[in-house]
């Protein structure tokens, strides 16, 4: 009974590990051609609009209720403690740290990693990949870089601006409904974060962003038949990125804290 | 011009191409027949290097082409165009844009030359005002034509056509027909048309070759093939679904064996 569940666990582990070093093998010719071949500006242009004008409203609206929500939580636990001037500084770390960068990072694998998948892999399905490889053009560098670039210097942009709406969310509850000084919560915030609680969330950022495009752009080169090949893609790449997602946050939050202490 | 010896493909441990032999002189038309999943797509595949054969030798030009690095393959990949089955053209772009494709990825040229081109290539195929309509708003036959377009302006010397002449309209097709033949006459281009059209592959032709179980059964004029006393080969040619290809499958059509 044990050793067919070991069996089992053993083959997810090892399909893991095969899934990681496909993604690494895939970043490695992406940063090859990156750094080898010129790239071609528009196309890159209208991936990050697609990514940081697309993604802006749905990603500020999110950090903006989440803002409003950690500020009741908090206020429901802090009252009891007559500590209510902390909320400031609660909502500033928090978002900071860890709930923009990541929430962010959902929202745009949801909607934009599920897209590349979506997109590449039709290309695939009706042969426009073929295509692109017969007149002698490297669909990695066409399709996979742009995305890659655009959601690398996109979503620390637009992690960095759901940091900001969240504390605005924060600051409509402190003050309309708790009654603190406008002027005392943006000093308490300033006092509570430092350039390392920005740049942790940044950092994070950018390997979230990295496995967006990885996973987008891997299930989509993978896809075999047609609109169900597609939808399966789409579904495992979403599914993948968000799990990567959270382990990879959840790596780099032991990181900075065990081995940087920030 | 195109030299295939022995070549060998395995899909899921399906041989597809099972040692088979081809040879194209520049210049020449060759017409590829044979029952659909022979191997006929996955030759011309094989031969602008989307697919890699397991083993097998692919001489274009006087080059091997079987394990040549990517960036070499890219240089002769320029010099060979490929009109696909179902068009494969690029649907976020326009009609305009798919066709100056190959213009606008490798060639410095003006605004002008570049519409001049574009007008030039699609006016070929029978199709003028089309540049600013989209892949989705064409028909499967317009399509097809705008891919052939798409490879007409790159000036190949090779083109591998993939069933020119299927969901398009006789009168379409006769245009296509003559449009092929006017570019081996006029430019010499060397062409391998994959086709079950068997009036066009007859009008085609400079040679004809059969693929049967991944070889190639037959490879003569056309009159040769028309008169051709090949069991396989006349089953085929007479689209009679009695036969020796027929019995060599598990499924007879009609009723199963």
């Amino acid at each position: 009974m044990t050793l067919p569940l070991l069996a089992r666990a053993g083959d997810r582990l090892t399909a893991f590990i095969v899934y990681v070093g496909e993604l690494a093998v895939l970043w490695g010719r992406i940063m090859f051609l990156l750094f080898t071949t010129p790239l071609h500006w528009y196309r890159f242009l209208i991936q990050a609009r697609r990514v940081g004008l697309g993604s802006f409203f749905i990603s500020s609206l999110v950090a903006f209720f989440i803002g409003i929500i950690i500020a009741l939580q908090m206020a429901y636990l802090m009252m009891q403690m007559s500590a209510e001037i902390y909320i400031p500084k609660v909502i500033a770390v928090s978002m900071a740290r860890e709930l923009a960068p990541v929430l962010t990072a959902l929202i745009v694998a949801g909607r934009i990693g599920a897209g590349i998948t979506a997109e590449i892999g039709s290309m695939v399905a009706t042969e426009q990949v073929d295509a692109l490889k017969a007149f002698a053009v490297d669909p990695l560098k066409y399709l996979a870089v742009p995305r890659f670039l655009s959601l690398v210097v996109m979503l620390p942009l637009l992690a960095f601006f759901a940091t900001v709406i969240g504390i605005v969310g924060g600051f409509v509850i402190c003050y309309f409904k708790l009654s603190l000084d406008g002027y005392l919560y943006w000093q308490m915030v300033c006092d509570a974060l430092v350039p390392k609680d920005i740049l942790t969330g940044l950092i994070k950022t950018l390997f979230f962003a990295m496995i967006i495009a990885l996973v987008g752009c891997l299930e989509g080169l993978k896809v075999r038949g047609g609109a169900d090949g597609v939808g399966r893609a789409t579904t495992v790449a979403v599914v993948r990125s968000f799990v990567l997602i959270i382990a990879s946050d959840c790596f780099f939050t032991f990181i900075f804290y065990f081995v940087f202490n920030i | 011009m195109i030299e295939i010896q022995n070549l060998f493909k395995t899909f899921d441990s399906v041989p597809v191409l099972n040692g088979l032999c081809l040879s194209v002189r520049e210049g020449e038309t060759k017409v590829v027949i044979g029952r659909s999943g022979v191997g006929k797509s996955v030759l011309l595949k094989s031969i602008v290097g989307i697919l890699r054969p397991d083993s097998g030798s692919i001489r274009i030009a006087g080059q091997e082409v079987v394990g040549m690095p990517e960036r070499q393959y890219d240089t002769l990949r320029k010099q060979i165009g490929l009109v696909f089955q179902n068009g494969a053209l690029f649907d976020s772009m326009s009609v305009g844009d798919n066709v100056a494709f190959v213009t606008d990825e490798f060639m410095n040229i003006s605004r002008q030359e570049r519409g001049g081109r574009v007008a030039r290539a699609l006016s070929l195929v029978g199709l003028e005002g089309v540049e600013d309509m989209m892949p989705s708003q064409l028909s499967g036959g317009m399509r097809k034509r705008v891919s052939l377009a798409r490879v007409l302006c790159m000036e190949p010397r090779i083109i591998l056509y993939d069933e020119p002449t299927s969901e398009v309209d006789p009168v379409t097709a006769d245009a296509l027909i003559r449009l092929i033949n006017g570019m081996r006459d006029r430019l010499g281009v060397t062409s391998i048309v994959v086709t079950h059209d068997m009036s066009a592959a007859y009008r085609l032709a400079d040679s004809i070759a059969m693929f049967y179980h991944g070889q190639v059964i037959a490879d003569a004029a056309p009159e040769e093939i028309r008169n051709s006393h090949h069991p396989v080969v006349r089953q085929f040619i007479e689209g009679n679904s009695s036969g020796p290809i027929t019995d060599d499958e598990s499924l007879k059509f009609g009723h199963l064996k």
